[in-house]
């Protein structure tokens, strides 16, 4: 009943809550330095703007929702990120891959280093499992070059 | 890789889980709760709230069973956005081992 999970278990990073030092500002902070970054990107730039066009105020009001969700619980986020993620059928592993590089490069600079890296280690396993609940739906699939092993 | 609803969550039911998913991939039974696998997106956020110690990664070894009852039923019961109010003996079913066999109901919940 009380064993714990075993901290060594395949890749994924052990995460507790209420990590010190992150609150809402750091949040906010971190989500805006980071789209930044995104929107200069030529990898990844353009495939949020195809979808998000030039009026980002809202969705970086709901990243910020969903990074105080995930990292102090507050509930504020509510989506299906799987399903806006499965409807870009040209969305490969080297895109996450890409999002993370820049991720964990504004984290770093802007975080004292155990705060960046519990930010980067959920970000890390959200990423992998977008990219396999995107590898096990057909719409995913439709596209040849989809890479279907991420993150296994 | 998803999070898994594990034997200590049957007559327990605290639902804790429920107010801190970012995803709703909750799905409600009468005297548990399961994850959709292909809704979770793997934050994490959950495990540590159980009260009762039932949501487990699925890297843990030995859930393969727990994997399987979990998509089955994510399937076929509702959605759970809100946490409601556990059973009323909850407690007492807390840290009892091995309630699946004569303890867990298929029936949804949410009624």
């Amino acid at each position: 009943m009380s064993t714990p999970v075993s901290p060594g278990t395949a890749g994924r990073a052990s995460i507790r809550i209420g990590v010190a030092g992150v609150d809402e500002g750091i949040i906010r902070n971190l989500v805006h330095a980071f789209y930044a970054k995104v929107r200069q990107d030529p990898f990844i730039g353009p495939v949020f703007a195809a979808v998000i066009g030039d009026d980002w105020g809202p969705h970086l009001a709901k990243m910020c929702d969903f990074w105080s969700s995930v990292m102090l619980t507050s509930g504020r986020y509510k989506g299906n990120p799987m399903a806006v993620h499965a409807r870009l059928e040209a969305l490969q592993s080297a895109h996450f891959e890409r999002w993370l590089v820049l991720f964990r490069q504004t984290a770093s600079d802007l975080c004292p280093p155990d705060v960046a890296a519990a930010f980067v280690a959920r970000a890390d396993n959200i990423a992998r499992s977008l990219q396999m609940g995107m590898a096990f739906r057909p719409r995913a699939s439709a596209e040849p070059e989809t890479e279907r092993h991420g993150g296994q | 890789m998803t999070y898994v609803v594990t034997d200590a969550c049957i007559k327990c039911k605290y639902m804790d889980c429920v107010e801190v998913c970012p995803v709703d991939c909750f799905y409600e039974g009468e005297n548990m709760l399961v994850i959709h696998p292909d809704e979770c997106i793997d934050c994490s956020v959950c495990e540590p709230e159980c009260p009762a110690d039932a949501i487990k990664a699925d890297t843990v070894s030995g859930l393969e069973q727990w994997l399987t009852l979990n998509a089955e039923y994510a399937k076929q019961w509702p959605n759970i956005t809100a946490k409601g109010t556990p059973p009323a003996d909850a407690d007492a079913w807390d840290g009892v081992a091995n309630k699946y066999p004569e303890q867990f109901s298929n029936k949804p919940g949410g009624q």
